[in-house]
């Protein structure tokens, strides 16, 4: 489970069918500083997060129960909660990454 | 399953169900232990894992994924949220060469 900040949406028609009617987002894995990293990472979203918010990101079996469409599905990586706070290495961090005082 | 430290909390109101009740850690993997890692070598990201145990921050833990989470986090394993759990609160940690940051100490990450 990762914590990580919604930067966009993607879309896709042509699709396996089992990930009809499934929202992805495109997320931002966070270092131990609370920075985002390099790397970018898609989910499955059921929760309705927007972008700019801070999520946690579930994979494998968790994350398909989280879509709950079954287990045979096409897609390994979801949203499972939107954060509202977070303290890390001495600082707090609201639901939003433009709301921080301090990032 | 890995050796990390704890590094911070987290709190969500809107969550999957099933996470309902679980203390949220954020824990940060102890970085290689001999010089600089291979530079290519993925980059490391803290992870959050449920905590049945009672972790402090600075503390360092033993984290496991899968169905050792799941079981450790609920008993049994089945259809739940969450992949990773603290399974064990470390007492002591022998790592001939190892960076300070192994050390036991809670104020290191803070």
């Amino acid at each position: 489970m990762l914590v990580a900040t919604v930067i966009g949406n993607v879309w896709a028609t042509h699709k396996d069918p089992s990930l009809e009617g499934l929202r992805f987002l495109v997320v931002q894995p966070m270092d131990a500083l609370g920075k985002g990293t390099a790397e970018t990472i898609v989910a499955a979203d059921p929760m309705g997060a927007g972008i700019g918010e801070r999520v946690l990101v579930v994979f494998g079996r968790a994350a398909r129960h989280v879509i709950g469409k079954g287990h045979d599905i096409g897609f390994q990586t979801a949203v499972c909660a939107i954060i509202d706070r977070m303290e890390l290495s001495g600082s707090s961090y609201g639901p939003h990454e433009d709301q921080d005082g301090n990032s | 399953m890995f050796v990390g430290r704890v590094i911070g909390q987290v709190w969500a109101t809107h969550k999957v169900a099933d996470l309902e009740g679980k203390r949220l850690l954020v824990i940060d993997p102890l970085p290689a232990a001999h010089g600089s890692p291979d530079p290519s070598a993925p980059m490391v990201k803290p992870v959050v894992a449920a905590d049945p145990l009672g972790a402090r921050v600075g503390q360092r833990v033993l984290v496991a994924f899968g169905k050792a989470a799941r079981v450790a986090s609920w008993g049994g394993d089945g259809d739940y949220a969450l992949e990773a759990a603290i399974v064990g609160l470390v007492d002591e940690l022998e790592v001939p060469g190892a960076p300070s940051s192994w050390q036991d100490g809670e104020d290191e990450a803070c």
